[in-house]
């Protein structure tokens, strides 16, 4: 088994910190309507990513954690919401837009069948896991962040939102490869094309919603770019 | 069936021209992009130009083959195993790429010129270049590392293009397909860190070898397999598509419908073929999925009023095909002839689809840019005022009908005798109901087309061989089933 993961009781204690940490920030950045400060938190997510590749000895990682995913990656979130070119239109706040219950309970129960069958699997790659779970706080924070993240993409229509939870779920499988095959040099790359793909995926989609925003107004992230906003 | 995809050893080395000729092949659409971005050519001479290196070290690999057979190449670089093979069937895709990417571009200064395109029209031309460059490296990459890689270009580069005409349906499908091409890629990724995980390697070759049945192999089948139908808009997975080509460049659309798509469903197949070799439900699974697609996307194809829409719909239903062959390739006790069939078949009917479907973007493109207008009652008149356009429309949907002696009706075919050997008549219901749906949107495109009653339009002139382009793609789908001994052999070839 991977080494970290069988080290000794004070150093548990900094997992299960590093753990809570990032489950907790990503499920603020998840489901906070405040567009800026879901934004702050995920990165405040993204640097809890770089500590927790750290703490996993894989240097190299941390570092292209830290540049792509917390600089980069934030700073495409910042422009999105209109912080970083001041004065071009008026910057993004809240989420608005409300979503039917059926559809939401539809989303929450995929969202959990998903967390099931990664659970599962995960448990037939990872035999011991089945009998002692909290020894990978690690792992179990990777299977509840990527089922949350995807419930959460199929839940929202906010585009911006949208792209967050991609993001969050691409951390999520990416703790969850690196908790299934340790941190090898082909896991390392895989890693990092991963989140070169995310970046330039968020770029692309910032660069759209700008557009967006400036060809239609707020209404065109909603549902399908139509107009369907709740009475706040 | 592995070593259908060519994984097993190499009897040659290959040699140092065929290292070039990889090279360039792998390069030079990247290179030339970059290049027409610079400089963006405004005639299809440039182009032409440009292109004949590409075609060429396309014919140097396929005689590298005929010559020495099965050819790999494999880099170790800090620890991780990359590796290429040319077999017979990725010279064939590979070929196919280059003379629809070729075309693509050649079209491309003619329909720039008419049409207004906006200050973003020299980017397509890079695009365009990584598009080719990834799709050439997907069909001969053979390590999942590299797969994920080109994948992810081609992805990405693909939704730049759709992006570019800047009108705000184009942006919003243009999102919507970046989201999902996005998340299932993180689903792709997933299935790929299972098996890295339980079997700690990423060659295919080597993973051939040691994966054996079991709940892992049947998780990451599942989480590969439903990422890459997402890429692929296998059938419910397709919603995303026909939006997408509503509002694209023509060049675009016949490009990504006749090669991207494709792209995702020659790594799904590959990748099941190894994960779950002799499955029962999976490739059943598929082709029910695929019998329901071909009757949905012939209706959608039929009650549309748009043309593009037409268009698309009808790549639905045309991928519904190659479904429903998942369970001859995949199943297991299929006796050796049925499954060779259907292999051939297979790929028959993709090179066919794809060949016929860019003919037909661009005949569509033409019509549209031609009246302005993009409905199906708009081409009244169209018969006698632009014979030719219609002319490539009518070659290219007889292959999609499958009508002999196009490639449609060799591989349909094919896969027609397949399915009865095998007895699958339900199978053959559906071949038989596609060919009549197909038959039902198309004459309905040309019933609209002959009606002379319509008040006359202004037609805008075409640029000089933006047909001929088109007509060129539709006769190599035709031809393809005349001669289909050609690329039959090459699919053969290559047993241990």
């Amino acid at each position: 088994m991977i080494a970290p993961f069988d080290a000794l009781e004070p150093l548990e204690a900094v997992e299960m910190l590093l753990a809570l940490c990032l489950t907790a920030s990503a499920l603020v950045c998840l489901f906070d309507r405040h567009l800026l400060r879901a934004c702050c938190f995920f990165v405040a997510f993204a640097a809890s990513m770089t500590l927790a590749w750290w703490w996993l000895e894989a240097p190299w990682l941390a570092a292209v954690e830290l540049v792509l995913g917390v600089v980069l990656t934030g700073a495409c979130f910042f422009y999105a919401l209109g912080h970083v070119s001041p004065g071009v239109s008026s910057p993004l706040e809240r989420d608005r837009f409300s979503e039917p219950w059926p559809r939401v309970a539809m989303r929450v129960f995929l969202a959990l069948a998903w967390f099931v069958m990664v659970g599962a699997a995960i448990r037939y790659v990872i035999a011991d896991m089945a009998y002692s779970p909290s020894q990978h706080p690690l792992l179990l924070a990777g299977v509840v962040i990527a089922a949350s993240a995807l419930g959460a993409f199929a839940l929202h229509r906010h585009l911006l939102r949208r792209l967050l939870a991609f993001n969050i779920l691409g951390s999520g499988v990416f703790m969850l490869l690196a908790g299934v095959a340790g941190t090898s040099a082909s896991a390392q790359v895989l890693i990092s094309v991963g989140l070169l793909v995310a970046w330039l995926g968020s770029m692309l989609g910032a660069l759209l919603i700008r557009q967006l925003l400036h060809l239609e107004g707020v209404e065109a992230l909603g549902p399908d770019g139509k107009s369907k906003e709740s009475a706040t | 069936m592995t070593w259908r995809f060519g994984l097993f050893d190499s009897t040659f080395e290959p040699l140092a021209s065929t290292h070039w000729a990889l090279l360039a092949a792998l390069g030079l659409p990247l290179l030339m992009g970059m290049l027409a971005a610079l400089f963006p050519p405004k005639r299809a001479f440039p182009v032409a130009l440009a292109s004949l290196p590409i075609l060429v070290s396309g014919w140097m690999l396929l005689s590298a083959y005929d010559q020495a057979g099965l050819l790999r190449w494999q880099w170790e670089i800090a620890g991780i195993l990359l590796s290429l093979r040319l077999n017979g069937l990725s010279v064939l895709l590979l070929l196919m790429t280059q003379v629809i990417g070729v075309a693509a571009a050649l079209y491309t200064p003619g329909y720039l010129r008419l049409s207004e395109t906006g200050p973003l029209a020299r980017w397509l031309w890079p695009l365009m270049g990584v598009v080719l460059s990834a799709l050439s490296l997907i069909w001969l990459a053979t390590d999942l590392l590299t797969l994920y890689l080109a994948l992810e270009l081609m992805g990405l580069a693909a939704v730049g293009m759709l992006l570019l005409s800047g009108k705000v349906p184009a942006l919003v499908a243009g999102m919507r397909y970046l989201l999902l091409a996005l998340v299932g890629s993180l689903t792709y990724l997933l299935g790929v860190a299972l098996i890295l995980g339980h079997w700690g390697r990423l060659d295919l070759q080597g993973l051939a070898d040691v994966i054996e049945p079991g709940p892992v192999a049947w998780f990451a089948a599942a989480l590969i397999g439903t990422g890459l139908a997402l890429k692929a808009a296998l059938f419910p997975l397709h919603a995303w598509l026909t939006p997408v080509h509503e509002s694209a460049w023509t060049p675009v659309s016949a490009l990504h419908a006749a090669l991207v798509i494709k792209a995702s469903l020659f790594i799904l197949l590959q990748l099941w073929s190894i994960l779950l070799p002799d499955t029962f439900y999976a490739p059943r699974v598929i082709a029910w999925l695929g019998l329901l697609a071909i009757v949905w996307g012939g209706l959608l194809a039929w009650r549309t009023g748009s043309l593009k829409t037409l268009v698309a719909s009808s790549t639905v239903a045309q991928l519904g095909y190659l479904m429903v062959a998942f369970p001859l390739l995949l199943g297991p006790d299929v006796a050796p002839l049925p499954r060779a069939l259907a292999w051939e078949g297979f790929w028959l009917q993709l090179m066919g689809h794809a060949f016929a479907k860019a003919a037909m973007f661009m005949a569509a493109g033409n019509l549209i840019l031609a009246t302005g207008e993009s409905t199906l009652k708009g081409l009244a008149g169209t018969s006698r005022r632009l014979p030719l356009s219609l002319l490539v429309f009518g070659v290219a949907s007889i292959t999609l009908m499958g009508l002999p002696p196009s490639a449609g009706f060799t591989a349909k075919w094919m896969l027609l005798q397949a399915m009865i050997i095998t007895q699958q008549w339900w199978a053959v219901a559906a071949l038989l109901t596609g060919t009549l749906l197909t038959a039902a949107y198309i004459f309905r495109l040309f019933r609209y087309s002959f009606d002379e009653t319509a008040p006359r339009h202004r037609y805008q002139p075409l640029a000089p061989g933006m047909d001929l382009i088109a007509l060129t793609l539709a006769l190599i789908a035709f031809a393809l089933g005349l001669l289909a001994h050609f690329p039959l052999e090459l699919m053969h070839g290559g047993s241990p």
